[in-house]
């Protein structure tokens, strides 16, 4: 046994498996103690909130703050206002005033306004320029003017009695506060979903769920297939054959349909994660099945196995001592694409809308249906799904591998 | 003296592990056989026999690799020609192979006379399908192997068939040289039979002129090869004929395997059998002196340092031992 | 030819046995269940309604509707006899249409969207699987695990990843659909490129998840060959090595036809929940808003198309395999 861990830990197929799904739990385990709650709750109003640090304006006024001269502050500024549209009408101007902007970079914010400067003449007429153009020009320009004026914005709020705006502060452009003075900060690596509950707790929450489901499903599949693949491969005769009449039929109607079919019949209310996690492992258990049957048969007659016979051991005994320990590693192995497999399942179910009722606990599949139903990936919000797809992946990528070294430890003609 | 048909002097291979290890399993082998001879090999599993028959084809592909010696075939050496020289000229036309595990030698998804014609086409690029089948037909014939064969996946035929099948195959360009692994260990004794036979007759008509054939089985050795040699750790530790080397075995050890076998001769009757304690040397690291001396009843302390030379005695013989001949058929005598 | 008789005998005794039981299965499944679907779809039209007994005749009217008033053996027959005349009822959210012609309209789109998919994934596949166990060092160490990470995106994971690249950042496809919304299906220049150009993402998002899976297993298939016996064999009868290869590829691709009569299920599968993400008007879209629409009877016959299109699928690929595979006719011979 203590042989056999070691064989395994030594495949590097199943290590660097092993470690990535180690990761993943670990994760699972330790973020919920750095951003403790409930993972469906709703913080953000709007939908998809962009990932990154938020921090309160409210609070961020009321801070402290310091003076900081910083040469490119107003040059960064006009840059982040200025759309790629400005830059692209602003290289046009340039075209038809007739200015040399031989080797302009027009991703060269300072080169583009030094140029404008020198150039721009809203009084100048330009041929083929209509007047609309014309004023957009005149409004780009001022634009940019006032961005670069010395500015201040001038705070006020009403007063308790008349009712009128009384100056509270001015915040200068060289006012700058210390993003950890901010009372309150919120960090949001993965931004927000479509209801605006935060994705990376979520994502975690899912995970785990998910993981969860794949397990319940691997142990359901796994026990049936077990418990058929023994009494088929090793009482033999007629329970034999019908069972392994069933697992053919099985075999071929695609669990798939069997899944929908079920899971549409159960009814959204009835439909927990861990019922979906049920229904999974309920149609998935024929390869385990086909693959005990096949080596208890090839057991059956072996020596050690037919001494306990002659012993008069009992059958449960034989079984569990003469045949189990030697279709471990199948099992196992099996187990391993049943999680896996079951965790895809849950997935594809929940895309159909057949996943588990969505008031109680988020999975990955879930979160993929509530990401397409709210077209996150039309409207540019990779947050809301790409981790999700990349979470999937990594789960099953991580489970394969490990099977992979498996089966090389456990079969060596697969040995490179 | 006959004409030598091969010659080995000197062979050294090696296997290479996954983690790159040398083990030395044909350790500086030398031997001759001359035409119309056949020449037995035995020895443990594990000692290097099967090795060795890889090693003479003068072909290697990982994990085997050549290290040193000669393989001289009717005069041509062998051992420094380029391998796709040696594809072209040597396997199957000079030299021919007979695998320890016939039952899978032949590719189960294609007919015995496209095998054929691609081994026939090796050598003869030009060769035309009907002149192949002809050929081919002719030579089962001549071997008693029914002509429908031919058309035959490999899973198709039973196992004392595909065996026969595997021979005629090997030999259909009449190769001078036959190498046989184990050619019958794994049928049953019907079956067995007519390989062997088919083996005396493939000599008799001439479509080979020298056979090395590779066994566990004593017995069968006796009966259809004129030379043995033993072979221990890589290395062959006595040579002789048939008749002396089971009658009048030198080395310790080819004594105390000839010991271990019942021969169907006269006089045996009533001799016990007996075994070998312990196992062959590690050939990742062989002992320098005599690789057998762990397990040797006679061994002194000096069999450990020296390295023992073949020594030639008697009529062509030769063994690898310090002890001297006289000595050891004496020792035999008393026990 | 007896041997092949009863193996296609044997397979089409499976494929109507499967279809038996795969009608069964759909019909009873439902309504095993403890909801029943007719309240389910009485609830959503009643709901608002105060009047017990007016949503008592709603109920009492579905349920003539779906004859699930009558016993359950006879709404079988009722249900078998529909079935032969292609009656699989009316659709409930696009009612009065018939469920049959939704269906025959999406299987189309479906069939030629999926099967060439999964056949070009397969043959590449088996192809980059093979070069990379051939080729092994190097680009077997890069190809390999890209190859078993790429198995692991799931299909509708891929859909989207090339939606939002191809359709949404590079604009260079269309986002959704078959054809342009704006065209009525027509046999015209323009409308043919319209389908092609939608067709390109759902079908290259099948490809790239099918190739993955199909290398893996292709790899080590071809690995496993390439250490047979009668690789050995052949390589010192003196047969060229890329004749060997030819060989070993033959042999390795026949398990992967058997391995795609296995998976094919779980292939079309995850290809259905690709087809929703493109919204391609195939049958996982329809099956997608009828799951929406709590439409019953469209689910039903949706479910019941896939599982026969899969035997049908399965079936024939057994029927391809015993042909192409002499090992097939050997074991009915045996048996």
């Amino acid at each position: 046994m203590k042989n056999t861990l070691r064989q395994v830990f030594h495949s590097s197929k199943f290590l660097v498996g092993f470690i990535i799904f180690l990761l993943i739990l670990l994760t699972m385990w330790v973020y919920p103690f750095l951003n403790p709650g409930n993972p469906l709750e709703m913080i953000g109003v709007g939908t998809f909130a962009r990932p990154g640090t938020y921090f309160s304006l409210y609070d961020a006024v009321n801070t402290p703050a310091e003076t900081l001269r910083l040469s490119d502050a107003d040059d960064k500024r006009v840059a982040a206002s200025m759309s790629m549209e400005d830059r692209v009408a602003m290289v046009e101007w340039f075209t038809l005033a007739e200015v040399d902007i031989e080797g302009l970079d027009i991703n060269d914010t300072d080169a583009l306004l030094d140029l404008w400067f020198a150039n721009y003449d809203s009084s100048l007429k330009l041929k083929g320029m209509t007047n609309a153009k014309k004023n957009y020009y005149k409004r780009l320009d001022r634009s940019i003017r006032e961005i670069r004026a010395a500015d201040t914005f001038t705070l006020m709020h009403p007063d308790e009695d008349s009712g009128e705006l009384v100056k509270r502060s001015d915040i200068s452009k060289t006012d700058y506060i210390n993003v950890g003075q901010v009372t309150n900060v919120k960090r949001l690596p993965l931004g927000t979903d479509n209801f605006g509950r935060d994705v990376l707790k979520e994502l975690v929450s899912a995970t785990g769920t998910s993981i969860v489901i794949g397990l319940i499903a691997g142990i359901v599949a796994t026990f049936i297939g077990l418990s058929l693949g023994l009494l088929a491969g090793y009482v033999g005769g007629f329970l034999d054959d019908i069972i392994m009449f069933i697992t053919n039929i099985f075999t071929v109607i695609p669990s798939f349909v069997l899944l929908i079919l079920i899971s549409y019949s159960i009814g959204q209310d009835q439909r927990g994660a861990s019922v979906v996690a049920i229904v999974i492992g309920f149609t998935s258990w024929t390869w385990t099945a086909r693959s005990v049957r096949s080596q208890v048969i090839s057991l059956r007659n072996r020596d050690h196995v037919n001494l306990s016979k002659l012993s008069g051991h009992s059958l449960v005994r034989i079984i569990l001592t003469d045949i189990l320990p030697y279709i471990a590693s199948y099992v196992v192995m099996a187990f391993i694409l049943q999680v896996s497999s079951g965790i895809l399942s849950e997935a594809q179910l929940s895309l159909l809308g057949l996943g588990p009722k969505t008031t109680e606990v988020p999975t990955l599949g879930l979160m993929m249906n509530w990401a397409m139903l709210y077209s996150a990936h039309t409207n540019g919000s990779w947050w809301a799904y790409f981790p999700v797809i990349l979470t999937i992946t990594f789960i099953s990528f991580s489970l394969n591998l490990m099977n992979t070294g498996l089966d090389q430890v456990f079969n060596p003609t697969l040995r490179d | 003296m006959g004409n030598v048909i091969l010659e080995v002097r000197d062979l050294k291979t090696k296997y290479v592990t996954r983690f790159h290890e040398d083990v030395f399993a044909v350790d500086g082998v030398s031997f001759k056989i001359e035409e119309g001879k056949s020449l037995g090999v035995a020895g443990e599993s594990g000692c290097g026999k099967s090795t060795l028959a890889l090693s003479l084809m003068g072909y290697y592909f990982p994990p085997l690799h050549y290290i040193s010696g000669d393989i001289i075939i009717d005069g041509k050496n062998i051992s420094g020609l380029d391998p796709d020289a040696v594809r072209k000229t040597v396997l199957g036309k000079e030299i021919a192979y007979i695998p320890q595990a016939a039952m899978n030698a032949l590719n189960p998804t294609q007919k015995i006379i496209r095998f054929v014609e691609d081994v026939i086409r090796a050598h003869e690029p030009k060769a035309d399908k009907k002149e192949i089948r002809s050929r081919a037909e002719a030579r089962f014939a001549e071997l008693g192997l029914p002509r429908e064969v031919l058309d035959k996946h490999a899973v198709e035929l039973s196992g004392g068939m595909k065996q026969r099948t595997v021979i005629a195959v090997s030999t259909i360009l009449s190769p001078k040289v036959l190498i046989a692994d184990e050619p019958s260990s794994a049928l049953d004794v019907t079956s067995q039979k007519m390989v062997i036979k088919m083996m005396r007759e493939l000599m008799e008509k001439g479509y080979i002129k020298s056979m090395l054939f590779i066994t566990h089985e004593l017995p069968l050795l006796y009966d259809v090869t004129d030379d043995i040699m033993v072979m221990y750790a890589g290395q062959i530790v006595e040579k002789g004929t048939a008749k002396e080397m089971v009658f009048d075995p030198i080395h310790p050890y080819s004594h105390g395997l000839m010991g271990s076998i019942l021969v169907p001769e006269e006089g045996t009757r009533g001799t016990t059998l007996t075994a070998i304690p312990g196992t062959p040397p590690n050939l990742k690291k062989p002992p320098q002196g005599c690789r057998f001396a762990e397990r040797c009843r006679y061994a002194k302390d000096e069999c450990r340092y020296h390295a023992i030379v073949e020594r030639p005695f008697g009529e062509g013989r030769s063994y690898r031992c310090l002890i001297g001949v006289d000595q050891l058929r004496e020792v035999y005598e008393h026990e | 030819m007896k041997g092949y008789r009863k193996y296609f005998g044997k397979k089409i005794l499976w494929f109507f046995i499967t279809l038996i039981a795969a009608v069964i299965l759909n019909f009873i499944l439902p309504r095993l269940m403890p909801a029943d679907p007719v309240s389910a779809i009485t609830g959503k039209m009643a709901s608002g309604m105060t009047d017990a007994s007016a949503v008592q005749e709603i109920y009492k009217r579905y349920e003539a509707e779906f004859g699930t008033n009558k016993p359950l053996l006879q709404q079988f027959f009722i249900f078998v006899k529909n079935l032969f005349h292609g009656d699989l009822g009316t659709s409930f959210s696009q009612y009065p249409r018939k469920v049959s012609n939704i269906i025959s309209s999406a299987i189309v789109w479906t069939i030629c969207l999926q099967l060439p998919a999964i056949l070009v994934g397969w043959l590449l596949g088996n192809l980059l699987g093979a070069l990379a166990a051939y080729i092994r060092k190097g680009f077997d160490k890069v190809l390999l695990p890209v190859a078993l990470f790429l198995s692991n995106v799931p299909a509708f994971g891929m859909a989207v990843t090339l939606l939002v690249i191809f359709a949404v950042k590079l604009k260079i496809a269309p986002i959704a659909g078959g054809y342009a919304f704006d065209m009525i299906p027509n046999m015209s220049w323009r409308f043919m490129k319209s389908v092609i150009s939608h067709y390109q993402l759902p079908f290259w998002s099948i490809v790239l998840v099918s190739i993955g899976g199909q290398a893996v297993g292709m790899r080590s298939m071809s690995i496993y060959e390439l250490n047979a016996d009668y690789v050995k064999y052949a390589r010192f009868l003196g047969i060229k090595d890329r004749k060997i290869v030819g060989y070993v590829f033959r042999n390795a691709m026949l398990p992967q036809v058997t391995g795609l009569a296995l998976s094919i299920g779980t292939m079309i599968g995850g290809a259905l929940v690709a087809e929703i993400i493109f919204s391609y008007p195939g049958l996982g879209s329809t099956m997608y808003s009828a799951v929406t629409a709590a439409d019953y009877p469209l689910i039903s016959a949706t479910t019941l198309i896939i599982t026969i299109m899969v035997l049908i699928v399965t079936f024939l690929l057994d029927i391809i395999y015993g042909f192409i595979d002499p090992r097939v006719k050997a074991a009915q011979f045996d048996a």
